[in-house]
C-alpha cells in the first residue's frame, strides 16, 4: 500500500512538472528534493514538499535559476532507513548535484550523512534538531530555526512578556515542564529548563508522561501541586488536546504554552472551542500574521490555494518555501555551480536581515552551515484563531491573558 | 487530605471506564477462551462510528448507542464465525498471530479511510464537571463508572439467573463437560462474542466525549483489559469492575505521587506480583479458570 501511495504521489509530482513545466530549452538543473511522501509523516512531510515545490514553479515562470529550468528528483524518506537509501540512489543514479528535504530530524540525520560523505550539499529545510548542523560536515546548510532556538524564543517571551504583565521579574517566575517523554519532548524540554535557568527562572517542576495514555490527570495534579506561573508543553497531537481538556476540567490556574506539534494544528482547536483561547505556542511561521514583516506570504498563499486546490494544512510548506528560495537565490550567486566550496563562500556573504523573507526570517549562515537570523514566533489561539503575538514585528495582535 | 480524596475520585472515575473496555473481554476470554488481540481495535471502531454518527447525522454520542451497539453485536458474531471459529481448534501462536494481525488491519484500514487525524466530538458536556466539597468529578466519565456499575449488575444477573447466562458459566467452568450435558458450544461462543463485542462498544461510545479518536487509539486498551480481566478473575464479572477500579486508583496515585512516567510500571508490577501469589486473580472461581487460554 505504502508502495502504491508512494508511485501515486510521484506520479502526480512528474505529471505537476511536466505540465508547468516546459518554457525552457535543453538547459535543466536537477536538484534532489527528499521528503517521506508515504508512511505515517506523509502528511506533513508532503505538506513540507509542496511549500518547494511552489518556490520551483515561482522560480521557473521567472526565468529558472542562472537561466537554467529548476527540476526535482524526488525521494521518499517514508523510513529512516528509506532516508539513507534515496539520498544514495539521488546521488548515484540521478546524479544530482544537491538535495534538498527532509521536515524530519532523524531523517535528515541520515541522508545528510550519506550526502556529506559524498561531498554533495544538502539544505536542510525544515527539521529542527540541534545535532543536525552540530556534526561538523561543511557540506550542510540548514534554513530553518534550531530546537534550541525553540527554547531561546519561549524564554525571551516569558522574560520579556509574560513576566512584566504578572507585575514579576524573569527570576520571580516558576516554570513547569510538561513533556512527552520520547527524545523529541525530552530533549525540547531539557533545553528549555537549562534556558530558562540562565534567564534566572525557577523550575518548579518536570513532569514526562506518555504519549499515548488516555489520562493525564495526575500529572495536572501534580502541576497543581507545583503551582507554577506558567506550564510549558511540549507534546503530540493527541496528548495536547488531553492535557488541556483535563487541565480546564481539574481547574489548573497556570496557562499552558506549547512548543510547535501538536498545539498548532487545528484539531487542537477543534477538540476544545472556546477553551483553546490563550493558549500559547512556539513554531514555525503561521499564517496569521503581520503582512509588513513576511513579504511574500500572500503571494504564496494564493499560488499554493491554484496549485493544490486547498488551503495550507501548516506551516511547514511555508517554511520550505522559504528555504527553498534561499537555496534558489545562493546557486544563482554561483553561476549555477553546486562545488560545495563556491556554495560555501557565497552562503556565508549571505545577509538578509529579519522581516524581508515569507516567513520573517533573516538569513545569516555561521560556520556550521546553520542560519541564525532565523527564529520561531510566538503564536497564541485567539477566537479560534492561531495568530501570531510575539517579538511585536510579527505580530497580528497583542497577546493577552485569558481569564 | 483534600489532594488524596481528589486523586482517589479521578482514580475510581478512571478505573469505571477500564473496567467498562474489559467486561466484554471477560466474557469473549473466559467463554471462548480466546486471546483476542484485536480487543482495542473494537474500542477504536465504535469510536469511529459514534464519531461519524454525530460528524454526519449530528447524533448525540450518548444516544448513539441504539445503533453502534446492535452493529457491534453483528460484527462480533461475524467475528467468531469469520475468524475465530476456524482457527479455535489450533495452537495458542495461531490464535495470537491471527488476533494480532486483524488489530494491525483494522489500524491500517482506519489510517486509509479515515486518515490519522485526531477527531474529537465537541457535546455541551464534553468539559463539565461538578465540584463537591471542592473535590473535582468529570461529568463524562462519571456517566462511564456508572454504565460500568449498571453493565456488571445486569450481566450479573443474566449469567447468574437466565438459562442462557448459565450455560455461557458453564462453558467457563469447562466446556467439555458443558458440550456434554448437552450445550451446544459453537452457537453460545457465538452469542458470546456478539455479547462481549456490545460491551465493549458501550466502552467504547462513552469514551469519545472526552477521548480524541485515531487509527491507533484502542492499542493501549488491548493490554489494559487483558490485566483487569485476568486480575479480577475469568468468569467474575464483579471481579473485573473492582479490578478495574483498582488498577484505575493504583494508576492515579502511581502517577500522581511517584511519576506519571511510571504509572503502567506500577500496576504491572503489582499484577505480577497477583498472579504469583493467586494465579486465578483476586476473585477467580478457583481451580479451572486460571489458564489465560494458552491452550
Amino acid at each position: 500500500m505504502k508502495r502504491i501511495v508512494g508511485l501515486l504521489v510521484v506520479s502526480h509530482m512528474f505529471l505537476v512538472t511536466v505540465f508547468l513545466g516546459g518554457a525552457f530549452g535543453a538547459e535543466t538543473l536537477e536538484i534532489g528534493a527528499l521528503y517521506p511522501i508515504s508512511g505515517g509523516l506523509a502528511l506533513l512531510g508532503e505538506e513540507s514538499w509542496r511549500g518547494a515545490e511552489i518556490a520551483r514553479l515561482q522560480r521557473n515562470k521567472a526565468g529558472g535559476i542562472a537561466g537554467m529550468e529548476v527540476v526535482f528528483a524526488q525521494g521518499d524518506a517514508s523510513t529512516v532507513s528509506a532516508a539513507r537509501s534515496e539520498a544514495e540512489r539521488l546521488i548515484e543514479q540521478k546524479k544530482v548535484p544537491a538535495i534538498i528535504g527532509t521536515y524530519s530530524s532523524s531523517r535528515c540525520m541520515a541522508a545528510s550523512e550519506v550526502a556529506a560523505r559524498k561531498g554533495i550539499p544538502y539544505f536542510e529545510l525544515g527539521a529542527i534538531a540541534n545535532a543536525i548542523t552540530d556534526r561538523g560536515y561543511d557540506t550542510i546548510w540548514r534554513t530553518n530555526p534550531t530546537a534550541a532556538d525553540f527554547s531561546k524564543a519561549q524564554v525571551d517571551f516569558i522574560s520579556q512578556w509574560y513576566a512584566p504583565k504578572l507585575g514579576k521579574k524573569p527570576s520571580e517566575i516558576r516554570v513547569s515542564i510538561a513533556h512527552e517523554d520520547s527524545d523529541y519532548g525530552t530533549s525540547v524540554a531539557d533545553s528549555f529548563s537549562e534556558l530558562a535557568e540562565e534567564a534566572g527562572m525557577k523550575i518548579a517542576s518536570i513532569e514526562p508522561y506518555a504519549a499515548n495514555t488516555n489520562d493525564l490527570s495526575s500529572v495536572i495534579f501534580r502541576l497543581r501541586k507545583a503551582d507554577p506561573d506558567l506550564v510549558v508543553a511540549v507534546s503530540y497531537a493527541n496528548d495536547a488536546i488531553l492535557l488541556a481538556r483535563q487541565a480546564y476540567e481539574l481547574k489548573l490556574k497556570a496557562p499552558i504554552m506549547g512548543t510547535g506539534g501538536g498545539h498548532s494544528l487545528q484539531s487542537f482547536a477543534e477538540a476544545l472551542g472556546e477553551e483553546a483561547d490563550g493558549v500559547f505556542n512556539v513554531d514555525f511561521t503561521q499564517y496569521a500574521i503581520n503582512l509588513d514583516f513576511t513579504p511574500g506570504l500572500n503571494a504564496f498563499y494564493a499560488l499554493y490555494k491554484k496549485t493544490f486546490n486547498e488551503e495550507p494544512r501548516s506551516g511547514h510548506s511555508l517554511a520550505n518555501y522559504m528555504g527553498a528560495n534561499v537555496v534558489f537565490d545562493l546557486i544563482e550567486k554561483t553561476g549555477g555551480s553546486l562545488d560545495p566550496e563556491t556554495i560555501r563562500k557565497a552562503a556565508m556573504k549571505l545577509d538578509i536581515s529579519p522581516g524581508s523573507t515569507a516567513t520573517g526570517w533573516g538569513v545569516k549562515f555561521n560556520e556550521n552551515g546553520q542560519n541564525t537570523a532565523a527564529a520561531p514566533l510566538v503564536t497564541q489561539w485567539q477566537d479560534g484563531m492561531l495568530v501570531t503575538v510575539w517579538p511585536k514585528a510579527a505580530a497580528l495582535r497583542a497577546p493577552i491573558i485569558q481569564e | 487530605m483534600e489532594l488524596y480524596i481528589q486523586v482517589l475520585v479521578s482514580g475510581l472515575l478512571l478505573g469505571g471506564v477500564y473496567a467498562l473496555i474489559s467486561i466484554g473481554l471477560n466474557l469473549i476470554f473466559g467463554v471462548v477462551r480466546i486471546i483476542n488481540f484485536a480487543h482495542g481495535e473494537m474500542v477504536m471502531l465504535s469510536m469511529y462510528l459514534t464519531f461519524w454518527l454525530h460528524h454526519l447525522y449530528n447524533m448525540d454520542p450518548y444516544l448513539s448507542v441504539i445503533i453502534v451497539l446492535p452493529v457491534m453485536f453483528a460484527f462480533g458474531v461475524g467475528f467468531q464465525r469469520l475468524v475465530v471459529q476456524p482457527i479455535l481448534s489450533t495452537s495458542a501462536t495461531m490464535k495470537i498471530f491471527t488476533t494480532v494481525g486483524i488489530s494491525l488491519l483494522l489500524q491500517n484500514l482506519a489510517l486509509i479511510f479515515w486518515k490519522g487525524d485526531f477527531r474529537t466530538v465537541q457535546t455541551s458536556y464534553s468539559m463539565s464537571s461538578l465540584e463537591v466539597m471542592n473535590i473535582i468529578i468529570s461529568v463524562p466519565r462519571l456517566v462511564a463508572f456508572c454504565a460500568a456499575l449498571l453493565s456488571i449488575i445486569i450481566l450479573f444477573h443474566f449469567l447468574k439467573y437466565t438459562y442462557l447466562g448459565k450455560a455461557l458459566r458453564a462453558i467457563v467452568e469447562d466446556h467439555s463437560v458443558a458440550r456434554l450435558m448437552g450445550v451446544a458450544v459453537e452457537k453460545h461462543y457465538l452469542f458470546a462474542f456478539g455479547l462481549g463485542t456490545m460491551f465493549t462498544a458501550l466502552g467504547g461510545v462513552l469514551l469519545v466525549p472526552f477521548s480524541s479518536v485515531y487509527p491507533t487509539v484502542g492499542v493501549p486498551f488491548t493490554l489494559l483489559a487483558f490485566v483487569v480481566v485476568v486480575l479480577g478473575g475469568l468468569g467474575s464479572m464483579s471481579g473485573t469492575f473492582l479490578a478495574g477500579l483498582f488498577i484505575g486508583v493504583v494508576e492515579s496515585f502511581g502517577g500522581t505521587f511517584v511519576s506519571p512516567g511510571l504509572k503502567e510500571a506500577i500496576y504491572f508490577a503489582i499484577f505480577i506480583l497477583v498472579l504469583l501469589v493467586r494465579p486465578q486473580g483476586l476473585f477467580g472461581k478457583g481451580r479451572g479458570t486460571e489458564e489465560v487460554g494458552l491452550k
